[in-house]
């Protein structure tokens, strides 16, 4: 038995701010997940390699760029087409205290994860209860 | 045949005429998919080139070993299932966006396409699957002899 099946959803572009060069942007479906001591952030980007990814913190601000090379596409004739191809664009603000040096990154089958480690200060602790 | 050419100075450019290209072929109702349309997962794009045609679709996040292509007849299946990472913590979702679980879709090819001879290959979360026309297909060049 299927235990779920698959929805296409259609890609939604950027809105807002335009890139100054031409073309479309897309949004990459996010999934953010919080423990104790770290965030974890997927996002799909699929057409994205290791090498054409950018992850970036400042100013509490995360922002994600992955760019597509058209390479592929070289000397094919479109027949019929169900989505387009673009880059792909986010940014979050981030409440959490990030631990800024020791951010991790990696890109695997066109799926971005980025670790965010709390920051010392921003962990919980569990404080004593104590009886008088 | 317009192919997608690209000007190897411009990459900025290549990707902006990709993009109208594929935009211009949007859901063509001249190309007939037969059972499965538009709304199926994966979605996908086709293509023709010299050798036949190419069927591409973003599938991010797959194990490459589990994706199984099956050919039969005209009909290509593509079926998998994708799973969400091990050890997640159900109940610290901030966002919970990415589609998970099983797919499957058949896609009706012409019949002057040898699939003995598909080739697939994934990369960066995309597949390329390649369906090369059949000999008797091709085009041959015929030759006239002076008489």
């Amino acid at each position: 038995m299927p235990e779920q099946e698959i929805v296409t959803r259609e890609k939604q572009q950027v809105q807002g701010t335009e890139a100054t060069r031409p073309g479309r942007y897309y949004v990459p479906d996010v999934d953010i997940c919080e423990y104790r001591d770290k965030l974890m952030l997927w996002a799909d980007m699929p057409g994205v390699s290791e090498k054409s990814v950018e992850v970036i913190l400042k100013d509490n601000t995360l922002t994600l760029t992955g760019t597509v090379s058209p390479a592929a596409y070289n000397n094919l004739s479109p027949v019929y087409t169900e989505y387009n191809v673009g880059n792909y664009f986010r940014q979050f603000a981030l409440n959490e205290d990030i631990d800024e040096s020791r951010i991790q990154a990696r890109m695997r089958n066109g799926v971005l994860e980025v670790e965010l480690p709390k920051s010392e200060q921003a962990k919980p602790r569990k404080i004593e209860v104590q009886t008088t | 045949m317009a192919l997608i050419r690209f000007d190897a100075f411009d990459p900025f450019r290549n990707l902006l005429s990709l993009q109208q290209e594929l935009e211009r072929f949007t859901r063509n109702p001249a190309f007939s998919l037969g059972p499965s349309g538009y709304g199926a997962y994966p979605p996908i794009n086709v293509f023709e080139d010299q050798d036949g045609t190419v069927i591409v679709a973003e599938l991010p996040g797959l194990d490459p070993g589990k994706i199984e292509i099956a050919g039969q007849g005209r009909t290509l299946t593509l079926r998998g299932e994708r799973k969400r990472e091990e050890g997640v913590n159900p109940s610290g979702y901030h966002r919970r966006e990415r589609p998970f679980g099983e797919f499957s879709r058949s896609i009706q090819l012409s019949d002057d396409l040898d699939m003995s001879k598909a080739t697939a290959k994934y990369e960066s979360g995309v597949l390329m699957l390649k369906v090369p026309k059949a000999e008797a297909a091709k085009p041959r060049q015929i030759t006239v002899n002076a008489g």
